[in-house]
């Protein structure tokens, strides 16, 4: 097996080498910048992810929101025999989880608002305050957090969240509607749809740990 | 183009807010939401750029959309009617793969393609593990891991490609017309069609298929079996569309339809055995689409889906109604539905007269040279032979729920009546003959076959990670001769 | 010569991680292979917009041509994807870990024909 296994990705390797050969130098590209201004953008990527190619991304969003939806259930009802003990909180995790917390959620907004003006954008700014609240989560306990936040009231604006993306989309798509105000919208609901998927994954991989 | 669109995210918000609450109701919404937009734009549009230039997706309303919009929303009816007694989540999930499913009809854009396959795979994989039998999980794995290998190799060649052209709209690829003139060309479209391939579940390649659609909980069989492995056929044929593909989806078909046939012929579980007929009949569109034939391969996916959504759909209530699996041991449990969905299937994936197995394969048959003529023969004498396997359980007992199984009946008889009575070459003694000699030379070898059964190797994970890499391998390499 | 580096070292993280995920036996070491080899899929994408003096796509960010910004709205969707197939992976092994108490392919494998229920 190994030898096959070798031969075949040697083999790969080298036809994905000789199709390299001819990628440079690349043919003329359209140039970026009139695209962003006209709808309404100064970063490119923004106007392609959430402009030009907002029928892709809404199905982006769809793969996470789903992952999130299969891991509440493909860990729901798991419960192990010997449950491992939680960690033990220190007091530098607590102070810091403090002292930071507040400041993440600003840049957060921050980096969500500002997506079509220079670097940021929804998904990384939910990634950072999912990392937030897994800070959180480490300071004081996943179930300490957990018991302060509503299970039903997630999925409610989770899925809400996202049913208001793709009216949006339909706006954009299909009256033609553009400008900055449709993408700091659409940037802030990924950002929380985003925070609240990674939050619920922490959660549900936390309360499934466990020993064989 | 409009109403399209719209029906795709109205399927899609239904299907989110069926997440929260109320699933039957939203899956009914989203079903009338879908059959309202799709008699909006039924005949067909022309492309359009979402998104405008220069980088928007290209979408368009084909023979293809029209054929697999059908297709969708008569499964999801069945599957509705049948999965009455199913709770929770079960019908969002479905509402939300079925609506990707109806997206992925419409995409002519390389990485839209890309999004929407890897999107129904995945939430296949949920779906799969829906009753959480270990089986189930273990097939959803390795469902999990071979179609991500296969997707990072069709981003590779999706990004060679637009490397050197520019651009991922399939009908501008098609305009240039480059073809393989360029090693970096036939590199890049051989990846893509192998990664294709992986999610379509050609054997060889996608050996995920098997263990997965034999796992899934009835309902899902049916849609997987019928819909969601389409979304790679009518992706292969945009492929073919811009590269010439031909000898490529040739060998493959070849090998996929006899690949699954060996392996169904000495099954002796039901669902298993249904799954490797996924495979075998996954053979006669790739020919079809590389014979040229694409309104035959359409005409064959359509009636795959109805056939064999059927299929599945009475062996599964079959198997939940009497708690066996072993063929053998069905006989005389079945009641009278299920039996009567099984003789359907059975006799329109036989290809006889008149069901829509007879039609579709009359259509691939006709416009084919000597040889592919020959080859069909052959697919249609082991299907024939690996099915007259179920010919002892057709005898029912009792009655039992019809459930969705009468939406797809009536699906197999009206599209196979509607093909023999509107087309006339149907209908020539000559083609009729041929059918039935295919099935009964078929019907005949299965004696002989099941007293020397042959025994294939098992396809574990390891196993199936390497052909899929060697398959690869190969199909670059014919790729870069073709130049 | 950047750009073809940063070529060559996607293909090699792909290749690498292909071996890792045939050849190793533990679920979490393939995952982990998985995960290289998708990673160097995307920086092989990110390369290929590559350009000689370019900067990034942003209006107003100093002279001489803007890169590709296509690739790179490619890969957010890319990364994406690659994270929900690996967390829907992830919470597999741990199922098949609580069932089987193993995570060797081969031990799962062996037992592979476990009785219908």
């Amino acid at each position: 097996m190994k030898w096959a296994a070798g031969v075949a990705i040697t083999g790969l390797m080298a036809l994905l080498a000789l199709g390299v050969i001819g990628v440079f130098p690349r043919p003329e590209l359209p140039d970026p910048e009139p695209v962003a201004l006209s709808w309404g953008a100064r970063n490119a990527v923004a106007a392609i992810v959430l402009g030009v190619r907002l029928w892709d991304t809404l199905f982006e969003i769809l793969v996470y929101a789903m992952t999130i939806a299969g891991v509440k259930l493909g860990l729901r009802f798991l419960r192990w025999e010997k449950r491992v003990p939680p960690v033990a909180e220190t007091p530098l995790l607590r102070r810091s989880a403090d002292i930071l917390l507040g400041p993440i959620v600003v840049f957060t907004v921050y980096v969500a608002a500002s997506g079509h003006l220079g670097p940021g954008g929804g998904f990384p700014a939910g990634a950072l305050l999912g990392t937030g609240l897994l800070l959180l989560a480490l300071a004081k306990g996943v179930e300490r957090v957990s018991a302060e936040i509503h299970e039903e009231a997630l999925d409610w604006v989770e899925y809400g969240a996202i049913v208001v993306i793709l009216g949006l989309a339909a706006v954009l798509l299909l009256l033609g509607r553009r400008g900055a105000p449709y993408f700091i919208a659409t940037n802030l609901l990924i950002a929380l749809e985003v925070a609240i998927g990674a939050w619920v994954a922490i959660h549900r991989f936390a309360l499934s740990r466990g020993e064989v | 183009m409009a109403a399209a669109l719209s029906g795709v995210l109205a399927y899609l918000a239904f299907g989110l807010l069926g997440l929260i609450g109320r699933p039957r109701l939203f899956s009914l919404l989203a079903l009338a939401a879908g059959v309202a937009t799709f008699s909006l734009w039924a005949p067909g549009f022309p492309e359009v750029l979402v998104g405008g230039l220069p980088w928007g997706i290209a979408v368009a309303g084909d023979p293809w959309t029209l054929g697999m919009w059908a297709l969708g929303l008569t499964l999801h009816g069945a599957v509705l009617l049948h999965g009455r007694a199913r709770k929770e989540e079960f019908h969002p999930l479905i509402t939300l793969l079925i609506g990707t499913c109806l997206a992925g009809a419409l995409s002519r854009d390389l990485f839209n393609l890309f999004v929407l396959m890897d999107l129904s795979s995945l939430l296949a994989t949920i779906l799969v593990v829906w009753e959480r039998r270990e089986r189930a999980v273990w097939a959803a794995f390795r469902y999990l891991v071979l179609t991500e290998v296969g997707l990072i190799l069709y981003l590779m060649g999706l990004g060679l490609v637009y490397a050197r052209t520019g651009t991922l709209s399939i009908t501008a690829l098609a305009q240039l017309g480059l073809g393989f003139s360029e090693p970096i060309l036939a590199v890049g479209a051989g990846l893509l069609v192998a990664g294709t391939a992986v999610k379509t579940g050609v054997f060889l390649l996608g050996l995920w298929l098997p263990p997965a659609h034999d796992q899934a909980p009835t309902e899902v069989s049916a849609v997987l079996s019928g819909l969601v492995v389409k979304v790679g056929v009518v992706a292969l044929a945009r492929l073919s569309e811009a590269f010439p593909l031909g000898p490529i989806l040739v060998i493959l078909g070849a090998l996929t339809g006899f690949g699954g046939i060996a392996y169904a012929l000495w099954e002796k579980d039901i669902k298993i055995f249904l799954a490797h007929h996924t495979a075998s009949q996954l053979g006669y569109m790739l020919l079809g689409l590389g014979l040229g034939m694409e309104l035959g391969a359409l005409l064959y996916a359509v009636a795959h889906g109805f056939f064999k959504g059927l299929l599945f759909l009475a062996a599964g209530s079959g198997v939940v109604q009497t708690g066996k699996r072993e063929i053998k041991e069905l006989a005389g449990r079945l009641s009278w539905p299920v039996a009567v969905g099984l003789g359907v299937g059975t006799w329109a994936i036989a290809g006889l007269p008149p069901l829509a197995g007879f039609a579709a394969k009359g259509f691939l048959s006709q416009g084919a040279p000597f040889w592919a003529k020959a080859v069909f023969s052959g697919l249609g004498i082991g299907t024939a032979a690996s099915f007259s396997k179920l010919i002892p359980l057709l005898r029912p007992i009792g009655t039992g729920p019809v459930g969705g199984l009468a939406v797809l009946v009536a699906g197999v008889m009206g599209l196979g009546l509607g093909a023999f009575f509107f087309v006339p070459e149907l209908r020539e003694p000559r083609a009729v003959a041929e059918a039935a000699l295919v099935a009964g030379v078929g019907y005949a070898l299965h004696w002989p076959l099941r007293r020397w059964p042959l025994r294939f190797p098992e396809l574990g994970l390891d196993r199936s990670l390497v052909s899929l890499l060697f398959g690869t391998l190969g199909i670059v390499i014919l790729a870069l001769f073709l130049r | 010569m950047e750009g073809l580096a940063g070529l060559a070292l996607g293909i090699a993280l792909v290749g690498l991680g292909f071996w890792t995920l045939v050849v190793r036996r533990n679920l979490i070491w393939k995952l982990l292979g998985l995960d290289v080899a998708a990673g160097g899929s995307i920086l092989f994408l990110v390369a290929l917009g590559y350009r000689p003096g370019g900067r990034p796509a942003i209006v107003g960010l100093g002279p001489g041509p803007a890169v590709d910004p296509l690739p790179q709205a490619l890969v957010l969707t890319a990364i994406v994807i690659h994270f929900a197939t690996l967390a829907l992976a992830l919470v597999y092994v741990v199922l098949l870990t609580h069932r089987r108490h193993t995570q060797d392919v081969r031990r799962l494998e062996a037992e592979e024909r476990w009785p219908q229920p």
